[in-house]
């Protein structure tokens, strides 16, 4: 299958080599190794066979729930114009921009989401992408100790617990101290005390929980004990919250999966990195630079590569090579497709649905734990346990929201939900947990 | 010649250099349009809110599209060219996955969607898991590393947990081979470990003599590719993975070069505990432009329990998320780069049996004949049959004509060809890595090696002028220094720094 070969060919190669068949091209691997009767798998499918397998398979999903969930991943429309030019086999099919001359659709592109990123958060040098938004924290946390040469961690609990996950698996404990600071009233404590041997500040805007805050007085607060302050900032809310630059953050990362990219059950999807200019040499990934050829023509090309593994080896900024590209290409066109009034609405829309659902809630005996301060994402109390309600959503139709605790369930809305929507799920959300 | 090395067929187009997307931005214009807010509007009270619109480019759809379409012309691509780059296996990507990625509820579930409602999703990580495991012949496999290099990074922290469950602390080296890629020692370092090099010898082999001498109490593992980065079968590899385990160490297999022993051999037979693929080389995904790559870790039973989780168990009626008891943790938000498994499994399931029982034999063979027709033009590094890369080396040019390989990979450009992988592996001096891949016609490769004898012989001409390769192409060889010098990293820098200077 996609070799290929006629019997002529063949005939052609083999006689080349001057062997007989494709088991004489092994003859120097020791006989105790090879697998005699080959690999215990199915037979070949025609395309046209596995279509109906693979529709099948899908159909298992359960179909068409309207989502309400979000932590960090957001049901945002994608527009058919970003996910179409997106997929243009030049850029999916591309290998990595090593070769410039021949890679300046990809590097300018890359340029370009570069330079938005650091025109939405107010930083100065954003890297062409990193996984996505969990290892990106973490990421930041190991350009902070090595910055900063201090081995405390403080960072927010509000974050996506599988956030804490990876951040706890990737930051060596043995080594460093990850101290998670409780928020109070699901905002970060203002009068938090920071000091001389913290490395890093990490919090979230808005933080896990949907609530946000100016953070400006706590991030002056970090950087005068010396610490990197890393702000993982929710891109469709960039639109309307005040820039983390402008808040006086060191580095922001982001998932960036509802720009550019659908919801793909939480992969591919992409990682934001941006920073200032101050710390590009700590910084993990590739980055893409403007420059000039010899005629002087506009040319981008793959830069600061003094700091990646291929040259670096063992005292490289980082191990990443393979990134997501792709999605930070989606993440560039769709921003370019939104411009300033469309993120703008997805942020306003989100915010206001968000306010009705709550309001709604409430006034049907609903307890919603942050009311006040959340935007478009929130905990709601349930009667039951939030697995069980979660479960019987899901029979109504909906993606209720992701558990949060024993009874708390947290509730995203995006643009894309309706009125009705949220009608009728406060309607079932009655049903279920009143049953 | 046939394909892609006749220049009237160049696939790239440019021109003018295109203006970047804010310098088509006009004020007022856009592209986006949403549905009227249908709800009642509240006033918003919160600290965080911005008073003024973000800073994004205004455009209009028509030339959002004629940008990043004119962006794709300028672009070299597995669909428009061959691509003979060692290490990378860029092979054809079938065109059905992207439909199969495209179906409803894979390319729309929200990750945090109970597995009750996502049977289908947990299913083909299952699916997958079958496949991965009888290739490489391990047991248990994780999706969670959403790339290669975070796939060695999983094997070193499961060996690095393996030895403090077993009060094994004292072992912190890991060994690598100095021709391993640069991805080993640095996930290695990412780990905690020390790094300790082994040398290769005359035949582009593992040093055994020098890798006993190197073990010791303290080695925790060795991270080895077979075939390895000169595309040679590592030969003693059952002495060499024994060696290691005697010494209660571990061995780790980079998956970079899986795809020369699909069904010919398995890395689990050859002594090998841990092993990553990557999905994006081996089983066909596309590697859009850097990625999104698939890098996933499968093991042997005794380290089932050390995996990055949660994975996919299989119950009676359903399938589950099991989080091993003693996981190193989480390597990725949710559950790695889902979308990436499924076009593998696709690709997988295509093949099927008669597929890739076969993989391995035609990488070799595409790649043995392309050796055999470009060894007439220039030198290999090892007169050892290669499996589906070689490498071959211009340094006798350099001396006597001052071609570098560098030179040789920028004058293919201009042909069609993308350059083959240049300067590695770095033990091999004015290194040429070629990895034509399976899915590469005859032709295709004949017109490689007569390409390069033609580009060979005109290089080597009286009036040449190295630098000036790619004469064809939108742009010639960048000015490197001025960004990594200026970092000119953003729009505005460039004509920033033209100002000051």
């Amino acid at each position: 299958m996609f070799v290929p070969h006629s019997e002529i060919d063949l005939k052609k190669m083999f006689e080349e080599l001057s062997i007989s068949s494709l088991d004489d091209l092994f003859t120097h691997i020791p006989e105790t190794l090879k697998l005699n009767d080959g690999l215990n798998v199915p037979p070949s499918l025609s395309e046209l066979e596995s279509i109906s397998d693979f529709e099948n398979l899908e159909s298992k999903n359960t179909q068409n729930l309207i989502c309400f969930a979000g932590g960090g991943h957001y049901d945002v429309y994608l527009p058919q114009t970003v996910k179409s030019l997106t997929m243009r086999p030049e850029f999916m099919t591309s290998y990595t921009p090593y070769q410039a001359e021949i890679s300046q659709g990809i590097l300018q592109v890359l340029f370009e989401y570069q330079s938005l990123i650091c025109d939405l958060t107010d930083m100065e040098l954003a890297n062409a992408s990193l996984y996505d938004g969990a290892t990106s924290v973490a990421e930041a946390i190991s350009v902070a100790i090595n910055k900063t040469k201090r081995d405390n961690v403080v960072i927010s609990s509000g974050f996506n617990p599988n956030t804490k996950e990876v951040v706890n698996t990737l930051v060596d404990r043995n080594k460093f101290n990850v101290n998670y600071v409780d928020l109070v009233d699901y905002l970060f404590p203002e009068d938090y005390v920071f000091s001389q041997d913290d490395a890093a500040f990490v919090v979230s805007l808005p933080h896990y929980e949907g609530s946000a805050q100016d953070l400006t007085s706590i991030v002056q607060n970090a950087k005068a004990a010396g610490v990197i302050t890393i702000c993982y900032a929710d891109p469709s809310m960039l639109g309307i919250l005040k820039s983390p630059g402008s808040m006086g953050f060191d580095i922001v990362v982001a998932e960036g999966q509802s720009m550019g990219s659908p919801l793909s059950f939480g992969g591919p999807t992409v990682g934001w990195f941006a920073t200032r200019k101050e710390l590009a040499r700590l910084v993990p990934g590739r980055i893409i630079g403007e420059s000039r050829d010899s005629n002087n023509t506009k040319t981008y090309v793959m830069t600061l590569r003094a700091r990646e593994q291929d040259i670096r080896r063992e005292k490289a900024s980082s191990n990443i090579c393979t990134n997501q590209t792709l999605n930070a290409v989606g993440s560039t066109i769709h921003l370019s497709w939104l411009g300033p009034e469309g993120l703008y609405e997805i942020g306003y829309q989100a915010i206001q649905k968000a306010s009705y659902m709550k309001q709604l809630l409430t006034d049907n005996n609903f307890n919603v734990l942050n009311h006040t301060s959340s935007l478009r994402e929130f905990l709601v109390e349930t009667k039951k346990s939030a697995e069980e309600v979660i479960l019987e959503m899901g029979s109504k139709g909906f993606l209720a929201g992701i558990k949060y605790d024993d009874n708390q369930i947290l509730v995203a809305v995006t643009e894309k939900r309706t009125k009705a929507q949220i009608d009728n799920y406060v309607n079932s959300l009655m049903e279920v947990d009143n049953a | 010649m046939h394909s892609g090395g006749n220049a009237s067929s160049l696939p790239l187009v440019g021109g003018a250099p295109e203006p970047t997307i804010n310098q088509l931005s006009k004020p007022g214009r856009r592209a986006s349009r949403f549905p009227k807010l249908d709800v009642p509007v509240t006033e918003i009270n919160n600290s965080a809110i911005r008073n003024d619109k973000p800073s994004l480019p205004e455009v209009s759809e028509h030339d959002l599209v004629m940008h990043y379409s004119r962006l794709a012309h300028r672009n070299f691509a597995v669909d428009v060219g061959f691509y003979p780059l060692g290490s990378c296996t860029m092979k054809y990507n079938p065109r059905f996955a992207d439909y199969v990625a495209g179906l409803n509820t894979f390319a729309n579930s929200h990750p945090a969607t109970p597995s009750a409602f996502t049977q289908g999703n947990l299913e083909v990580l299952h699916e997958l898991e079958k496949f991965l495991i009888e290739i490489t012949g391990m047991d248990n496999a994780t999706f969670q590393p959403p790339a290669g290099a975070s796939g060695e990074l999983t094997g070193l922290l499961i060996i690095k947990k393996y030895l403090e469950e077993n009060n094994l602390t004292n072992k912190t080296d890991i060994i690598v081979p100095d021709s391993a890629h640069g991805t080993n020692p640095a996930s290695a370092k990412m780990a905690g470990f020390n790094v300790v090099e082994v040398s290769t010898d005359v035949r582009g082999m593992v040093n055994i003599d020098d890798l006993k001498e190197l073990v010791n109490e303290n080695t925790a593992g060795l991270m080895l590719t077979n075939p390895n980065t000169g595309g040679l079968f590592e030969e003693n590899i059952m002495e060499i993975s024994n060696i290691i385990h005697e010494n209660g160490g571990l061995v780790y297999y980079d998956g970079a070069n899986l795809n020369a022993i699909v069904g010919v051999c398995r890395p689990g037979d050859m002594g090998f505990d841990i092993v990553h693929s990557n999905l994006h080389k081996t089983f066909a995904t596309p590697h859009g432009g850097g990625g999104p790559g698939s890098g996933p870790v499968a093991v042997k039973a005794f380290l089932k329990e050390y995996l990055p989780g949660p994975i996919v168990e299989k119950n009676e009626n359903n399938y589950e998320w099991y989080m091993p008891k003693l996981s190193i943790g989480r390597m990725h938000g949710y559950h790695g780069n889902f979308l990436v498994a499924l076009r593998a499994l696709v690709y997988m399931k295509l093949l099927g049996k008669e597929g890739l029982d076969t993989l391995g034999s035609y990488a070799v063979l595409n790649a043995r004949y392309l050796s055999s027709v470009i060894s007439k033009v220039i030198p290999l590094a090892y007169n050892e049959p290669c499996m589906h890369e070689f490498v071959a080396t211009v340094k006798d040019l350099k001396k006597s004509h001052k071609i570098k390989a560098y030179d040789v990979g920028k004058a293919l450009l201009d042909k069609g060809f993308h350059s083959p992988t240049i300067y590695f592996p770095l033990i091999i001096e004015e290194a040429l890595m070629f990895e034509p891949t399976e899915t590469q016609t005859v032709d295709t490769l004949d017109d490689l090696a007569e390409t390069l004898k033609a580009i060979i012989d005109e290089l080597q001409g009286e009036d040449v002028s190295l630098e000036e390769y790619p004469k064809n192409l939108p742009v010639g060889r960048p000015n490197e220094l001025i960004p990594a010098k200026h970092l000119t990293v953003n729009w505005g820098d460039f004509e920033l720094l033209e100002l000051t200077e």
